[in-house]
């Protein structure tokens, strides 16, 4: 049946068969361009994040509304991709840092000195991940260093050494393949200034610079 | 007037991304094979409180999991009655969280706002009344918090960050103590875990 309903049509349409296959050709591409367009931009804002989701403070990102009921429909998408459980940032703050400070992607080619000042929190971590959020390993199985650990000066500011070689003080091994590309996840637990709402606030000038110091 | 046909086509491609966007924001959640509900239930059944192992590379039930926290789930099953969650707090860091199968952290308790260290709760839906069962258990029945959960399926998360290095096993070892099950069967037993 519709084979022949297909010969009725383009016999009727002969005359102008040549503009209606023009036309049909530039529906489809229509088509094509809006689900590249449509697809490339959900996948983006979802991925990465635009102004409407998440707040960029130097290298770091933080979704601001992540695991939040009443959460936009991206973040949602970002969460449910993502396999994480995360606290809402009443109770919890993630910073996520895939570039150090002056936007180069963070590798394990290179080695970077985080500097930190207080943070006026109950408890912190910077834990170090792959591009796929898995731990990297390393012999000394030294995967992070929290508010407990990490050596810290006078002033209370701490300095992490991140690198594939062993370093002083605080050194965060990144493995032994040096084409690895890094990312840095900051969590802050119960940070103890809050606004109206008990959304915990973390002055932006307090998170950690990440430094490179050389790279192969 | 009339519209040209290239502007025809530019107005009918953007519109048709608008709505494909739309679409597929909408709609990932949903088709998310790999989110955090889906991971846990491959770990064990509804009702029981799970220790996850410590992230080490390789071995990460989820992704991003802090390599100095312990957890212990316990993904709760509603439609046979409430569930009981006991946990004794081991310091003020510790957080239980309290998540719908899409990640939505509904409601939080946080260790250091406790009074005392004896969490005890009971997760109800909203048509589910808890009033009946307390007199299975009168004594104490005013430290119990009910948690009403908007969902019949969901996932309750204890967090316990490492107070210093190597304080792993002591986390481990408080995290074991902590208590999920059906709420009718775990009243008659005061001596339970």
């Amino acid at each position: 049946m519709p084979l022949t309903g297909n010969s009725t049509r383009s016999s009727l349409w002969r005359e102008e068969g040549s503009t209606s296959m023009r036309a049909l050709g530039y529906f489809i591409g229509t088509f094509a361009v809006a689900l590249i367009l449509g697809i490339g931009s959900a996948w983006y804002m979802i991925e990465r994040g635009s102004l409407l989701t998440t707040a960029h403070i130097g290298p770091w990102k933080s979704w601001l509304s992540e695991g939040n009921p009443n959460a936009d429909p991206y973040t949602r998408a970002h969460l449910a991709r993502s396999g994480r459980l995360p606290l809402t940032s009443t109770a919890a703050r993630y910073f996520v840092a895939n570039t150090d400070s002056r936007g180069s992607s963070l590798s394990a080619g290179c080695e970077y000195l985080i500097i930190g000042a207080p943070l006026n929190a109950r408890w912190w971590s910077i834990a170090l991940y792959n591009e796929y959020g898995s731990l990297i390993a390393n012999p000394s199985k030294r995967y992070s260093f929290n508010s407990e650990e990490a050596i810290r000066r006078a002033d209370g500011s701490f300095r992490i050494n991140l690198s594939r070689n062993a370093r002083p003080e605080n050194w965060l091994p990144s493995g032994t393949d040096p084409n690895r590309s890094l990312m840095l996840v900051l969590r802050v637990y119960g940070s103890r200034d809050t606004d109206i709402s008990g959304i915990g606030q973390i002055p932006y000038d307090r998170l950690p610079k990440i430094k490179r110091s050389r790279c192969e | 007037m009339r519209v040209s046909l290239p502007g025809l086509y530019i107005a009918l491609g953007v519109v048709l991304a608008g709505l494909i966007h739309v679409v597929a924001v909408l709609t990932l959640p949903m088709l998310a094979p790999r989110d955090a509900h889906a991971r846990l239930a491959a770990l064990g059944p509804a009702n029981t409180m799970i220790q996850l192992p410590a992230a080490a590379p390789g071995h990460q039930v989820m992704p991003m999991m802090a390599p100095d926290v312990r957890y212990a789930v316990c993904r709760y099953d509603l439609s046979n009655g409430p569930v009981r969650l006991r946990a004794e707090i081991a310091n003020e860091l510790w957080l239980v969280a309290f998540y719908t199968p899409l990640g939505e952290n509904y409601y939080a308790v946080i260790g250091a706002d406790m009074k005392q260290p004896e969490i005890d709760l009971i997760i109800a839906t909203k048509d589910q009344t808890v009033a009946e069962v307390g007199v299975d258990a009168p004594e104490a029945f005013d430290n119990v918090v009910v948690v009403n959960s908007p969902v019949v399926e969901g996932i309750a998360l204890i967090r316990a960050p490492l107070a210093g290095p190597s304080r792993g096993a002591e986390a481990e070892r408080a995290l074991k103590a902590t208590y999920c099950g059906p709420h009718k069967g775990s009243s008659p037993d005061p001596s339970g875990p």
